[in-house]
Formats: structure tokens, C-alpha cells, sequence
């Protein structure tokens, strides 16, 4: 008997959840679903053919944003786990400090540091003198305009997306099992990679997406601080969607941005193998 | 400070109106939208107290125009603006946030085809893209009661091939495509629009995204004719760009931004607009060493265009600020402040004997100035599918 009071219960309100859910499928509704399901209409106006041709008109602007998104990816690992792992490791009682520092510039907008970089980054500026003094840029060359300045800047911008997790990620790590390791004479490197290394790889997980997706598809960057041979998927999008007749290959070559990106997470997923997130 | 009430009386009846009418859901979100970003216009009005009358007089006016059309490119201290409200009561929300014909129409195009307004009464537009929206009906024709003084505008305009009585777009400012210049760094003096492709200046040169500009001032260094020149003479013109820029000629393909490399000294040749030139040699007399450069072949113009867009919620008002900027003493010292041709008759009358020398302001009789041909939409696409290919992709 008690055992049915109890399903009674339950049966009454098994749609609790589902009203709990309804604000957040609306909204997901009105603002991701529909304009998705229109803008995949539009994509096909005209036919399949927009997509070949999008991406055969492009082939060189897609290249290039992939090889920039992946770079800066890269980079944004290269810099950000050793220094998540200090702050984690090393920070002691500075660690709120420490990352406060890194995120302290997210305090001023995205586009007033780009800018930003403009100003340190311009031909007579201090960075190409200084470059230039030690021989790494020859006298003619320069920053701005160039894929380094474009890869520099996107990694720089999306740095704590990559730090943040990473440190979340070491930071619960048990110090007793590195202590273990050590009392069965591992080395400190072997303890790092059997241990710290595999148990902080959800975070460069997470890390990767929140920088790589929203890199592939950004285009202030390559905007502000490149030119015309810096152009990525975004400012093809960004430049051209004024014109009536371009939007259903851009919105092909929208579709296609996503695709590819969904395509490349699960892979990665596949092959770094965390379970948790994937 | 004191609670600003006045703001909230005037959102709230413009609200009201809009829900009265038969406009769908979407329609009526978009209106308020538009009612909120006119809020912190109306609440800036209400801080100095100065709104005249309370029911009758007075209201309000949004614009949308380029930067550097007004003195100072600050609506809060420009005469002109500042004269109409103390005039009429009308405030102004002035926005200097049109960047370039195309990337305005992204953002406003799908709601001017659905038949929306756009949150604007008034509205900036070059004369292809004027043109482009007087044809498909997005524009609303000037009521001539409120502006009696379109009657002054210069001979040469009053009548177009896009607007034959100007019923719908009355020209905000005349200027030049041409080029700025260095001519310390270049080592020689330019003299034809063809100076921008030799190798000698090779990644120093910048070019502009409007394909307009770019392709005529390439089509008059090739020694065509952009007001007259074929499809195929443009498209020969857009290869010319193409090759140039495989072979590393040109810095950036730029808009509005061309000015900040050219301040900063890393480009020397920038194709340039004319008023952008003067301002920026007016702000900055360090920069003393920059030219601005009609080729010997000529330069091309431009025509930007007022324009009361469909769905306006106070087109008579746009119609009265019109009316005023056509007054010739205003627009003697609006036009000498920002460097352009007044498309107002009697303007120059009105400016100082150095203004009326400027050959921005007033171009040497005899000058060799271009407009671009109308293109036909199928034309206007395969120029437009050509130039991208050869300057983005």
C-alpha cells in the first residue's frame, strides 16, 4: 500500500520536470532552432549546388581559417597548461590572485584589446622595433597584416577560456595519489604523465572547445589586425551577407562552419576518450 | 539627479500607437526594439530640461547616418543639430553607425523587405543602394509641405536617373573617391590612378572594399570611362585588381579603417575618401607629410542619400531636420565643418573664402568627376561575385 501511495505520487507530477524545461525550450526554440531551420532554408535556395560552390569559391579562406583556429588552439594548450598547472601547483595562498591576473583583461571589451594590439603591433610600433633590433623580422617586415599577428591575437584573446579549465581540472586532482606514485618509485616526470597528465586531460578538453569553436568561427580578429590574405570563414560571412543574392551560399557556408566543427569535436572526443564530457 | 519622467512619457504614447495598429507579432517586437534604443537618446534630452512643448510641439527623430557627417562627428555639441531642437523641440538621436552600404543592409535589408521599420526615420545611403531601395519600395516619398526648402538643392541633383524628382532621397553630402598619399615615402609625385598598381610601391598600397570605388578608379587608370563602361571593361578591371593583389601589391582591402593604417604611417598610397582626408589632416597637423590626389584621369563621386525608410514613426519630423539642413545658412557652416560638396544651393555664399577655395568643397570647374554606372541586378551580381573572388577569397 505504501508502495503505491508512493507511485501515486509520482504519476501526479511526472510532468514537474517538463515544466521546468519549458523556459528553457522556448527560448531555445524562438532563438536557436527557428532562425537554424530557416537559415538551412535559405542554404538550399537554389538548390544543393550552393554548398560545391561555397566551399569550391573558398577552398583557400576555409584552409586557412582551420590551420588558424588549430594553431591558436594549440598555442592557447602550449601557454595555458603550464601556467594552469603553477597556479594550481605553485600558487599557494596567491592562487585567487594569480588568477584574477589572468582573467583581469577580460575586465576590458574584446574589441578595445584587439584594437589594442593594433597599436602595439604597427610597423613603426614598439614590438616590430624591438623584433627588428634583434634580427627575428627583417627591416621590412612587420606584424599587423601577417598570420602570425592574426594567430597571436586570437590566442591571446581566448587564453583564459583555455586556462580556466585546465586549472579546474588539476586543482581537484588528489595529491595523495602523486605521493603514492612517488613512494613506488615513479619519477616526478613518470607520476606527472601516468598520473596528473591523464586526470587533468578533461580540462585541456574542455579548454579546446571553448577556444577552438568560437575561434573557427571569429572574424574581429583577422578583421582588425589582418588584411585581405587573413580573411576567415567569418569575414566572408560578415562582409557579404548584405548582398541578397550571396545569402544562400553563405548560409551553405555557415552550415558547413558547423559541420565541420561537430564533426572535429567528435572525433576528438572519440580519441581522447573522456567519457565525462562526450 | 532627478528622476527623468519625461523620458518614460515619451517611450510609453509611441508604444501605445504602435500596439493600436495591425502589425504582426514580430513586427511590433522589432518597434520595440527600436522604442528601447531610442530610450538613452531621450534620456540625454531630459537631463538639461530643454524639451519645449509638452503635447503638441516637440517629439522626436532618429537618424542613421556615416561618421564624420556632422561638425565634429559629436551630435551633442553639432550647431546644426543642436539649432533644429532649440528651433522646434524636436530631439535628435543622432547615430554615426553606418559603416558601408552593404553591412547596413545585412542588418536592416530583412526587415525593410518584410515591410518593417527599422527603429529610423532617417537614413544615409550611396546612390546605387538609394537607388536599389527607392526601386524595391522601402523608401516613403518626402511630404513637400514639411520640406519646403528641397527646392534648394544644386542644379545638378535636383533630378536623377534613380529618383527623377528626388520624391524620395535628397542628396546628405557629395564627395570624391581618390587617392591619399605620402609622397616622402614614395620617393616621386602621382599622377595617375594606374600609380597604385606600380611594383615599386608593392604591400604599401590600400585599397577599398566598395567595389565601386575600386573598380572605377581602376577602370579610369585603364583609360575607361566608369559612367559609360561595359560589363566586360569592369570585369577587366576586376581581373587587373585580382592579378595586383596575387602579386602582393596591396597591403589590405579596406572600409572605414583605411584611416588608421594611413595615420600610423604603415601604408603609403590609400585609395581615400575626399572629406576623410581633410579631417583627418585637420585633427592631425603632424600629419603634414599626407597629400590627398585626383589622378589626371579623374576621381570618382559619390552621392550619399537622405531617406525617410518605410515604418518610420516620425517622417514629418525627418522631413523638418531635412528642411532645416537645406536651409542655406545652415548648411554653409555644417558643409565647411566636414569637408564635403553641399548639395545646397547658396551654401557656399555662406562659408568662409577658404572654404569656397577647398577643392573638397568645391570642386574646380572642370574637374574630371565619375559617377558609376547603374548596373542592372544581374550585371550588379556578376561584378559584385567578381570583385569578391578577387579581393577575399
Amino acid at each position: 500500500m505504501a508502495r503505491n501511495e508512493q507511485t501515486g505520487i509520482r504519476a501526479a507530477r511526472w510532468y514537474v520536470p517538463y515544466l521546468l524545461l519549458l523556459p528553457g525550450i522556448a527560448w531555445l526554440g524562438a532563438f536557436f532552432i527557428v532562425p537554424m531551420a530557416s537559415m538551412f532554408q535559405t542554404s538550399l535556395d537554389g538548390g544543393l549546388g550552393n554548398y560545391s560552390t561555397v566551399i569550391a569559391d573558398n577552398s583557400e579562406v576555409i584552409r586557412r581559417t582551420f590551420v588558424f583556429a588549430a594553431t591558436a588552439t594549440l598555442t592557447c594548450i602550449a601557454i595555458g597548461y603550464p601556467l594552469a598547472y603553477f597556479i594550481a601547483t605553485r600558487g599557494g595562498r596567491y592562487k585567487n590572485v594569480l588568477l584574477a591576473l589572468v582573467v583581469l583583461p577580460f575586465f576590458v571589451t574584446y574589441l578595445v584589446r584587439t584594437l589594442a594590439w593594433k597599436v602595439l603591433l604597427f610597423d613603426g610600433g614598439p614590438v616590430v622595433g624591438i623584433l627588428q633590433d634583434v634580427g627575428i623580422l627583417g627591416p621590412d617586415e612587420g606584424l599587423l597584416n601577417t598570420d602570425i599577428g592574426v594567430i597571436g591575437a586570437l590566442t591571446y584573446n581566448f587564453l583564459p577560456f583555455m586556462v580556466l579549465p585546465i586549472y579546474v581540472s588539476l586543482e581537484k586532482i588528489d595529491r595523495r595519489l602523486l605521493e603514492a606514485g612517488s613512494d613506488l618509485y615513479a619519477s616526478p616526470f613518470r607520476a606527472f604523465r601516468k598520473v596528473t597528465l591523464p586526470l587533468s586531460l578533461p580540462g585541456v578538453f574542455a579548454g579546446t572547445l571553448l577556444t577552438f569553436i568560437p575561434i573557427a568561427g571569429d572574424f574581429v580578429n583577422a578583421d582588425l589586425l589582418g588584411s585581405d590574405q587573413q580573411t576567415m570563414i567569418g569575414n566572408i560571412i560578415e562582409r557579404n551577407f548584405g548582398q541578397e543574392f550571396f545569402r544562400p551560399e553563405l548560409s551553405a557556408l555557415s552550415f558547413m562552419l558547423m559541420a565541420v566543427i561537430l564533426v572535429a569535436v567528435l572525433v576528438y572526443a572519440r580519441l581522447l576518450g573522456t567519457e565525462e564530457i562526450a | 539627479m532627478r528622476p527623468c519622467a519625461s523620458s518614460r512619457r515619451l517611450v510609453v504614447p509611441q508604444l501605445a500607437v504602435q500596439r493600436s495598429s495591425r502589425r504582426r507579432f514580430l513586427g511590433q517586437s522589432a518597434v520595440l526594439v527600436g522604442g528601447i534604443a531610442l530610450g538613452p537618446g531621450l534620456l540625454a534630452a531630459c537631463g538639461d530640461d530643454d524639451e519645449s512643448g509638452g503635447g503638441g510641439g516637440g517629439g522626436s527623430l532618429a537618424m542613421l547616418n556615416w561618421p564624420l557627417y556632422i561638425e565634429d562627428d559629436d551630435p551633442s555639441t553639432s550647431p546644426t543639430i543642436i539649432g533644429f531642437e532649440e528651433a522646434t523641440g524636436i530631439s535628435i538621436d543622432y547615430r554615426a553607425e553606418i559603416d558601408g552600404n552593404e553591412s547596413f543592409y545585412e542588418k536592416y535589408g530583412p526587415d525593410l523587405e518584410a515591410g518593417r521599420g527599422i527603429g529610423f526615420d532617417l537614413v544615409v545611403l550611396t546612390a546605387w543602394k538609394a537607388a536599389q531601395m527607392i526601386e524595391a519600395g522601402q523608401v516613403q516619398a518626402f511630404d513637400d509641405a514639411n520640406f519646403p526648402n528641397k527646392a534648394n538643392v544644386i542644379a545638378s541633383q535636383a533630378s536623377t536617373d534613380y529618383d527623377p524628382d528626388r520624391q524620395y532621397s535628397i542628396p546628405w553630402a557629395i564627395g570624391q573617391t581618390a587617392f591619399a598619399y605620402y609622397p616622402e615615402k614614395t620617393g616621386r609625385e602621382l599622377t595617375s590612378a594606374a600609380d597604385m598598381f606600380d611594383p615599386a610601391f608593392a604591400g604599401k598600397v590600400t585599397i577599398l572594399d566598395e567595389m565601386r570605388d575600386a573598380v572605377g578608379l581602376t577602370l579610369l587608370g585603364m583609360g575607361e570611362d566608369p559612367s559609360t563602361a561595359s560589363l566586360d571593361q569592369m570585369l577587366a578591371a576586376v581581373d587587373r585588381i585580382a592579378a595586383a593583389r596575387e602579386d602582393g601589391q596591396f597591403r589590405d582591402v579596406t572600409g572605414n579603417d583605411y584611416t588608421e593604417d594611413l595615420q600610423l604611417g604603415d601604408t603609403w598610397i590609400a585609395m581615400a575618401w575626399s572629406g576623410d582626408i581633410a579631417s583627418l589632416k585637420a585633427d592631425n597637423p603632424d600629419l603634414e607629410g599626407l597629400e590627398y590626389f585626383v589622378p589626371e584621369e579623374g576621381a570618382m563621386s559619390f552621392v550619399d542619400n537622405a531617406m525617410v525608410p518605410i515604418g518610420a514613426a516620425n517622417k514629418a519630423n525627418a522631413e523638418k531636420f531635412l528642411d532645416h539642413v537645406y536651409d542655406p545658412a545652415v548648411a554653409g557652416p555644417l558643409y565647411e565643418s566636414i569637408n564635403y560638396v553641399p548639395p545646397v544651393e547658396g551654401a557656399l555664399d555662406n562659408m568662409s573664402e577658404e572654404a569656397r577655395n577647398s577643392p573638397f568643397i568645391n570642386p574646380p570647374a572642370g574637374a574630371k568627376l565619375y559617377e558609376f554606372r547603374i548596373l542592372t541586378p544581374e550585371e550588379d551580381e556578376e561584378l559584385n561575385r567578381a570583385f569578391v573572388a578577387a579581393t577575399q577569397q
